[in-house]
This record gives C-alpha cells, sequence and structure tokens, in this order.
C-alpha cells in the first residue's frame, strides 16, 4: 500500500501544478480517475469512477476567480476510494466533495501566504534581477506540488476515517476566517494599482466602472466597450489638434500632478 | 531620479517613471522571442496570490521580451516593476495581452499608457475565456470523454486530452502572434497624440478597476441581529440597501489611503487576514 500511496501522492502533485500551471488539463477527473485505476491495478473502475467525477465537477470551474471545491483532490482521493472500497463511483462522489473543499481552504492559505512574496519580487524587480524573479515564480509549483502529495498521500496511506479525523481538528472558524481574507485580499491589489493609476480627473470614469458592476451587474467586457465609447467621445472632443502640440515621447506628464496633494 | 539608487526607501510607485533613460525604438522582437514567451506563459499563476494574482507570473512571462527590448538597465527595472502590480486575466488568453503589450513595449510607448492598456485589456479578456473555455469547450470536451470512458472505453480520456488542447494550445501561440502584429499596426497609428491616448488609456484602465472593485473583491457580512422581534441581515437589509458592494469599494479606498499615508502592502495584507480571522471567530462574515 506504500508505494501505491506514493505513486497516487506524486500523481496528485503533478496534476495539482498543472490545475494551476500548464493547464493541459491531465488534472480532471477524467484522466486523473483512470491513472489513479492503473496505479491501483483496476483500469476500468477507474474510468468510470473518472468519468462520473468529471460530470460532477463540470459544472465547478474557476468562474471569475472564485475557486470551487478541488477538483484535483476529488478527483483522485474518489476514485481511488471507489477502488480501494468497492464502492459504486457515485459513493465515491459523497467521499470525495469533503476532502475536495477541506483541500481548498488549504490552497486559499497557500495563496494568501504567497502575498509576501509578491514584495521580494518587487525588489529584484527594482534591482533588475530577473533570475531571481524566475525562481521565485518556479517555486510556486513546488510548493504547489508538495501540497497536493502530502494531501492525498496521507488519506490513502491511513485510511479515509483518521484522514477526516484529522481535518475535522481544524476549527472551522480558522478555515472559513482564511477564506474570508482570501476573498478580501484583491482590494490591496486593486489599492496599490490604483496608487499608480488615480488621478481625480478620472474619478468619474472609476465611479461609471463601479456603478455598471456594482448595481447593474453587468460583466467587465460590457463594462470595458462602454469605457472605450466613452474615451473614444473624448478623444475626439479634445480637438483633433496633434499637429499643435508637438509631441515628444517624454516629460507629458505634468497636468496630472496635482493629485499627489490629495 | 536616478534609478541606480535602489534602496528600501526608495517609495515603489515614484520608482515607476512615465518615460525612459533610452527611448530609442528598435525592432529586436523575432518569432522566437515570442514563441519562448508563449512557454512562459503557462506558468502565469505560479505565483498566483491574492494580493495581485497573477502579477509575478505575468512579468515572469514577459522577461524574454523586456530584456532585449530595455537595453538600459534602468529601464528594464521600472518596466519590471511596473508589470508587478495586480493583473489577472483568463490563464488561456493572456498571450494576447502579452502580444500587444510587448509590442508596445518596444516602440518604447509611455508607462502609463502601456498599463492603461494592459488594466484594459485583462478584464474584459477574462470574461471572455471563461465563457469560451470553462462554459463551452471544457464541458463539451469533458463530455465526450465521460461518455467514453463510462463504458469502460480506453478512448476517452486521451480524446479529452487531444481535443481540448489542440484549441488550448492553437490559442495560446496564434493569440500571442496576432496580438503582437495587431500591437505593432495599432501603434503606428497611434503614435501622433500620445498623450490624449494616454488619456484615453487610462479612462478605460480606471473604469474597468472600478468594475473589477464590485466584481472581485468579495467582502460581504454574514451578521444578523434581533430587530425587537424581526432578524435582520445586516448585509442584506442594511448595507445593499444604501450601495451593493459598499464594503468592497470602502475597503480599497481605505487601504489606497493608507498606501498614501506611506503604510506597506504588507501590513495591509496582515490586517486584512486579521479582519478574515477575526470577524469569522465572532460571527460577523
Amino acid at each position: 500500500m506504500f508505494i501505491q500511496a506514493l505513486l497516487i501522492g506524486l500523481w496528485a502533485g503533478i496534476a495539482g501544478i498543472d490545475q494551476f500551471n500548464g493547464l493541459t488539463h491531465i488534472h480532471r477527473p477524467i484522466v486523473t480517475g483512470a491513472v489513479v485505476g492503473l496505479i491501483l491495478g483496476d483500469f476500468t473502475t477507474g474510468l468510470i469512477a473518472g468519468a462520473t467525477l468529471e460530470l460532477v465537477w463540470a459544472g465547478m470551474v474557476p468562474l471569475a476567480g472564485a475557486q470551487p471545491p478541488n477538483v484535483v483532490i476529488g478527483g483522485i482521493i474518489g476514485t481511488a476510494f471507489a477502488i480501494l472500497s468497492g464502492q459504486a463511483p457515485e459513493v465515491a462522489v459523497g467521499i470525495a466533495v469533503p476532502f475536495a473543499v477541506a483541500g481548498q481552504a488549504l490552497i486559499t492559505l497557500l495563496f494568501t501566504a504567497y502575498s509576501p512574496i509578491m514584495h521580494k519580487m518587487d525588489t529584484y524587480a527594482m534591482e533588475g534581477n530577473t533570475k531571481a524573479i524566475d525562481r521565485l515564480n518556479y517555486m510556486g509549483p513546488l510548493f504547489l506540488f508538495i501540497f497536493f502529495f502530502i494531501i492525498s498521500f496521507l488519506p490513502i496511506y491511513f485510511g479515509a476515517e483518521q484522514a477526516a479525523g484529522i481535518v475535522g481538528l481544524l476549527p472551522a472558524w480558522l478555515i472559513s476566517g482564511l477564506g474570508v481574507a482570501g476573498g478580501i485580499m484583491p482590494a490591496v491589489g486593486f489599492a496599490m494599482l490604483l496608487k499608480i493609476m488615480f488621478k481625480w480627473s478620472y474619478a468619474p470614469f472609476f465611479a461609471m466602472g463601479f456603478v455598471a458592476a456594482a448595481y447593474l451587474n453587468l460583466p467587465i467586457l460590457a463594462v470595458a466597450i462602454l469605457a472605450v465609447a466613452i474615451a473614444g467621445y473624448d478623444y475626439m472632443s479634445q480637438g483633433n489638434t496633434p499637429k499643435a502640440t508637438p509631441v515628444v515621447a517624454s516629460g507629458i506628464d505634468e497636468e496630472e500632478d496635482y493629485s499627489d496633494g490629495i | 531620479m536616478a534609478s541606480k539608487e535602489i534602496t528600501t526607501t526608495v517609495n515603489k510607485e515614484d520608482f515607476i517613471k512615465n518615460t525612459y533613460n533610452d527611448p530609442t525604438i528598435e525592432k529586436v522582437i523575432t518569432k522566437k522571442d515570442l514563441n519562448k514567451m508563449v512557454w512562459r506563459s503557462l506558468l502565469l499563476q505560479a505565483s498566483f496570490n491574492y494580493e495581485r494574482m497573477q502579477g509575478g507570473g505575468w512579468t515572469f512571462g514577459l522577461i524574454p521580451g523586456l530584456k532585449k527590448i530595455h537595453k538600459d538597465e534602468g529601464d528594464l527595472s521600472v518596466a519590471l516593476l511596473d508589470h508587478m502590480q495586480f493583473f489577472n486575466t483568463h490563464p488561456f488568453l493572456v498571450t494576447f495581452v502579452q502580444g500587444i503589450i510587448i509590442a508596445m513595449e518596444e516602440n518604447k510607448e509611455d508607462r502609463a499608457t502601456i498599463r492603461g492598456i494592459k488594466v484594459a485589456l485583462m478584464g474584459p479578456l477574462g470574461g471572455i475565456g471563461d465563457a469560451m473555455f470553462w462554459l463551452t469547450l471544457l464541458p463539451i470536451a469533458g463530455g465526450i470523454g465521460a461518455s467514453l470512458s463510462s463504458q469502460g472505453n480506453v478512448a476517452g480520456p486521451i480524446i479529452f486530452l487531444i481535443a481540448f488542447n489542440i484549441v488550448h494550445f492553437g490559442l495560446r501561440f496564434f493569440l500571442m502572434h496576432y496580438g503582437y502584429n495587431t500591437g505593432t499596426k495599432a501603434i503606428s497609428s497611434l503614435k501622433e497624440g500620445t498623450k490624449k491616448i494616454s488619456r484615453a488609456a487610462s479612462i478605460v484602465g480606471l473604469a474597468v478597476v472600478g468594475a473589477l472593485v464590485a466584481s472581485y473583491v468579495n467582502f460581504k457580512l454574514g451578521l444578523v441581529i434581533q430587530a425587537g422581534e424581526i432578524p435582520v441581515n445586516i448585509q442584506e437589509g442594511v448595507i445593499d440597501q444604501i450601495m451593493p458592494k459598499l464594503l468592497p469599494l470602502a475597503y480599497t479606498f481605505f487601504c489606497y489611503w493608507l498606501l498614501k499615508k506611506g503604510k506597506s502592502p504588507l501590513t495591509l495584507i496582515g490586517m486584512t487576514v486579521l479582519i478574515g480571522l477575526l470577524g469569522s471567530l465572532v460571527g460577523l462574515f
């Protein structure tokens, strides 16, 4: 069992990387199920369980950045338990989903923990040290591999009941609190973007975009088209006199500097 | 400001200038460079995090091009730091933005314009990509594969992978070259009136950021209080009545204000985690 659990862990690590990097979709249950079937010596059950889990996760996709229950953990643990327990693939779904939800909470934690790394990257950017930026970027998949390896190896090696007990030990407020923090976190990124881009003369357009999305629930594309229309109108109504101001590609930002005082 | 002075005291936002030390325009990007950047785009989400999302991976993807274009070290640093900011788009369509942006970098457009175009493109492509891949290609390929697999047919996963990846990689390479060519063509007509273009790009960029704040920042209260006999849901009953997405907007500008006050982004991250944990402990969410 150790060798099989090890192989499944390694496979989960690879699939986990693929979920976020590469995206060749070898991480979908239809593929992971078949491979787990191969490892556990029951290829046909693996195929069938994979197909069942694939359809369960068909609607659970990362829309607008929101992360559904983790598809890698769900596919791999679900198929493994279907084969090991001899249960029907449908039962595997019930086992797979709680693990996938817990796994996603931990991934939220991982993505939160990676935020400070960006400031290291900022420093390297200012030094022009591209090699160091490359290195930090390669580290992410490594963490993903380790994470997915552990979270798939342990439950399969020790059995479901013990693993479920460990999942249950995490206090609920901790998991949900990290999820909440992850949801709010983009505000920090937007604030930094605003610090660079925001000028009071552009505030009306920011307000327009916000209202269109918050009140009218318009998708981002619709907001962008509206904004392009407004920008086009603004562009043309400024008077088409590019000849009057010979444009030098430097030093053109003076007019907007007054925003710094506010 | 000399770009050589790299100390932690240099404010990151002041570091990003709008102009170049070396403004000479030279065509240096080859097809090979573009392909190299396509392969790098596979690691777009390698350093994914909630603060900047794909910012690190996006910069990583542009590095071969940026290094070739900006031979001046100071210019390279500024470009790298500028791209390191918040970025999020659909991971399959990113090469289109990469192509356009690399064409603009090669043409040494001013940084505000590049930034504006980048931000204006990333949001809409996110929505298009969701519709194209998650809601169309994946269900179709997955459905065909699953119907074969459920009969115990080995072809299930194989056909799924082939169908999915022909479209996936085909689009990645096509969009990079298409984006680059579009970028270079469009730029020559944009060259006059840089200031006006920069303004137009900023208008679109800020409108999109406004929409992103409303759509991406997920800050809701789950608190229900008893007003006499009647339970009142604070989020739906009070806050949403004042203004939907009030909390995301207020929190974003609170962070903006703190940044302007000179607080470090790390402090803001710590504060956000603390709010999440404490709020969840006392049942605020």
